[in-house]
C-alpha cells in the first residue's frame, strides 16, 4: 500500500467538460485538477482524450460520489475494478470519496446522504475503508460531507466520528471548508470545534465552495461563488493546519474559467497572508 | 431505534416512496422542523434525476415542451429507479418507456427522437478505436479484395424509423420549427457513429442498410457486391459497394479489415 502522506500541490479546480479547451488551449493559474470519476468511467471518445491531455500536463487527483463506503449494501466490487482501471490510466496523486451512503439495494440516490455517528456505523465504515483501501492498494482520501438531517440514534459528534474513521481504517482526509460551515450552521455546532476536533496530520485536501442560503438551513449546491462567511472560516482553516492541497468546487452554474480561477487566486492570496509566501513555496 | 442497516432502508423508502417512518429517527434542529429538513433530501433526488434527464434528453424535451417533459420525467423517475453508479445511465431506458407508456405511446415519434438522442450519447463515449482509412483500403492488393471482413467502428449503430423523427430531431438541434409528425411509407434506416471526437448520424438507403448490415455480420466484400447486385440489379453493383464502402472509409465508421483465408459463404 502506498502510505506516504500525498505531497501539497498547491491551488487546483475541479475539471469540467465546459472548461476543456480553454485549459488545453491557455495556460490559466491552477496548479492541479480534480477530476469527478464516474466521469470518465467511459470506454473512450472526447472525455477520455481530454483526460488523457490534462493528465499529461497537471498533476491530477480522482474524486469519486458513489463509493457509498457507509452504506449497509455489499461493496460494489464491480465499480472498484472500473475505479481501480481508471486509476492506473490517470495515475492520481490520491483517491478521494465522501464519508456517506447513496442507496441501498441496488438503488443509487445521487446524494450523499447521512451517516448516525454511533458505534456500529463507526465499526461499519472502518472496516469497509479498510477493504477498499485493500483493494485499490492504496489509502483513501475521505471528505465530510454537508448534512441537513441528525439522527436521535447519535452517540457522538461528527468530528468525532470522522476522527475515529480516520485514525482506526487509517485513512487520509478531505477537509470541506463549505461542508463544516453548511452543517455547522443546519445543526448549530461550531466550526472550530469540527475543526479543532479533526487529526491534523490526517488531512491532505480542502474544498471550498458556493452554497445556497434559505434561510432556517444551507443547501451545499455548488452553483454560488464562495460567500465571504467561508472565506472567513477557509482562513482560520489553513491557520489551523497549514498548507494543504485547496480546490475550488464548483458543479452547477458553472461560469467561464476566469472566474473560478480568480476565486482561486482569492484562496492562495488568503494562504500566502496567513503562511507567508516562504511557507507556501517550501511546501511546493 | 432502527440499527443502521434498517435506518437506511427507512431513509430511502423515505425519498423513494414518501414513507415517513424515517421522521420518527430525525431531530428537528434549532431552526427548523424534521420535515423540512429531511424534504431537502426527498427534493433533491427528483430535481437532480430530471437534471440529468433535462440534459441527456434536449431536443425531446424542446419537442414535447416543458409542461409535457416535466410529466415524463416524474412518470419516468418513478418507473425507473437509478440503478447505477453513474447518472448517465440513468436515462437509458428511456426510448422503450416512451415506446410502452401512455400517453406518449400514442406519439411513436417520440420513442424515435429518444433513441436518436441515446445512440449519439452512446457514440459520443464508446470505446476509441482507430479508424480504417481510404488510404489505407487503397493499398489492399486487388486479389485480397474479395476476401475483405470489415471491423465496424465501435461507435458506429444502425438503426430503424418508423417516423420523421430524425428530421424532426435535426429541425429542432438547429432552433427551427420541427416538421409534423408522421408515419414513414417505408422504414428509414439510419447510422449513428462518431467521427473523431463528434457524434453524428445519417440517413442511409435501403440497399447501403442491406449491405452495413451483412458486412458488420462479416461477410466478405466479395459476397457484399453480389447482395449488391441482388438488391438493385447487376449494372454497376460493384461500384455502388464500393462507394458505400469508400463513404464509410471517409467518416470514420469503420476499425479495420481482416482478409479472410478462405471463402466463407
Amino acid at each position: 500500500m502506498q502510505n506516504d502522506k500525498p505531497p501539497f500541490l498547491g491551488f487546483g479546480l475541479g475539471l469540467r467538460p465546459q472548461h476543456y479547451s480553454e485549459i488545453l488551449n491557455g495556460d490559466p493559474n491552477v496548479d492541479w485538477f480534480e477530476v469527478i470519476s464516474e466521469n470518465y468511467m467511459v470506454e473512450g471518445g472526447q472525455p477520455m482524450r481530454m483526460l488523457d491531455q490534462i493528465c499529461d500536463r497537471y498533476p491530477v487527483v480522482m474524486h469519486g460520489v458513489s463509493l457509498s463506503i457507509a452504506s449497509t449494501s455489499p461493496l460494489d466490487m464491480e465499480y472498484l475494478g472500473r475505479l481501480k482501471t481508471l486509476a492506473a490510466r490517470v495515475k492520481p496523486k490520491w483517491i478521494s470519496d465522501h464519508l456517506c451512503w447513496t442507496g441501498v439495494h441496488g438503488v443509487n440516490l445521487h446524494d450523499l446522504l447521512p451517516v448516525p455517528y454511533t458505534k456500529e456505523a463507526l465499526a461499519h465504515v472502518v472496516d469497509r475503508v479498510k477493504q477498499v483501501q485493500d483493494v485499490l492498494g492504496r489509502r483513501l482520501v475521505l471528505e465530510n460531507v454537508s448534512s441537513y438531517v441528525t439522527f436521535g440514534q447519535s452517540e457522538m459528534t461528527e468530528w468525532e466520528f470522522v476522527s475515529e474513521v480516520a485514525n482506526r481504517a487509517d485513512c487520509w482526509l478531505l477537509f470541506d471548508v463549505n461542508n463544516v460551515y453548511v452543517s455547522a450552521f443546519n445543526h448549530g455546532f461550531s466550526t472550530n470545534d469540527f475543526l479543532n476536533g479533526v487529526p491534523r496530520d490526517r488531512v491532505v485536501q480542502f474544498h471550498v465552495a458556493g452554497h445556497s442560503h434559505e434561510e432556517s438551513h444551507i443547501v451545499d449546491t455548488h452553483d454560488h461563488p464562495v460567500c465571504p462567511e467561508v472565506w472567513d472560516f477557509y482562513r482560520e482553516t489553513v491557520a489551523h493546519f497549514g498548507p494543504v492541497s485547496t480546490m475550488i468546487e464548483r458543479d452547477d452554474n458553472i461560469p467561464p474559467l476566469a472566474d473560478l480561477v480568480e476565486e482561486l487566486d482569492h484562496a492562495r492570496g488568503i494562504a500566502r497572508e496567513v503562511l507567508g509566501s516562504p511557507r507556501l513555496e517550501a511546501a511546493e | 431505534m432502527s440499527g443502521l442497516k434498517e435506518l437506511q432502508e427507512k431513509f430511502q423508502r423515505g425519498i423513494l416512496a414518501g414513507d415517513d417512518a424515517v421522521l420518527a429517527e430525525i431531530n428537528d434542529s434549532a431552526k427548523e422542523e424534521r420535515e423540512t429538513l429531511f424534504g431537502v433530501y426527498r427534493y433533491a433526488y427528483v430535481a437532480r434525476l430530471a437534471e440529468v434527464l433535462a440534459d441527456d434528453y434536449e431536443v425531446t424535451h424542446s419537442y414535447v415542451g416543458d409542461g409535457t417533459f416535466a410529466k415524463l420525467v416524474k412518470a419516468y423517475i418513478a418507473a425507473h429507479p437509478s440503478d447505477r453508479r453513474s447518472a448517465r445511465d440513468f436515462g437509458r431506458h428511456m426510448p422503450a418507456f416512451l415506446s410502452a407508456t401512455a400517453p406518449f405511446a400514442a406519439h411513436p415519434e417520440l420513442a424515435e427522437i429518444a433513441s436518436l438522442e441515446k445512440a449519439l450519447a452512446d457514440a459520443f463515449d464508446a470505446a476509441d478505436a482507430e479508424p480504417l482509412t481510404v488510404a489505407m483500403l487503397a493499398e489492399i492488393a486487388p486479389e485480397d479484395w474479395p476476401k475483405l471482413i470489415f471491423t465496424p467502428h465501435p461507435a458506429a449503430r444502425r438503426f430503424t424509423f418508423t417516423t420523421n423523427a430524425a428530421e424532426i430531431w435535426t429541425a429542432l438541434h438547429n432552433e427551427a420549427a420541427p416538421p409534423k409528425a408522421k408515419t414513414l411509407p417505408e422504414p428509414q434506416a439510419i447510422l449513428v457513429w462518431r467521427q473523431d471526437v463528434t457524434a453524428r448520424f445519417r440517413p442511409i438507403g435501403p440497399e447501403e442498410a442491406m449491405m452495413w448490415d451483412e458486412a458488420v455480420q462479416g461477410t466478405r466484400f466479395g459476397v457484399l457486391c453480389e447482395m449488391v447486385a441482388t438488391f438493385a440489379g447487376e449494372d454497376g453493383a460493384e461500384l455502388r459497394a464500393a462507394t458505400y464502402l469508400k463513404d464509410w472509409a471517409d467518416t470514420g465508421m469503420l476499425a479495420g479489415y481482416q482478409i479472410a483465408a478462405r471463402p466463407s459463404r
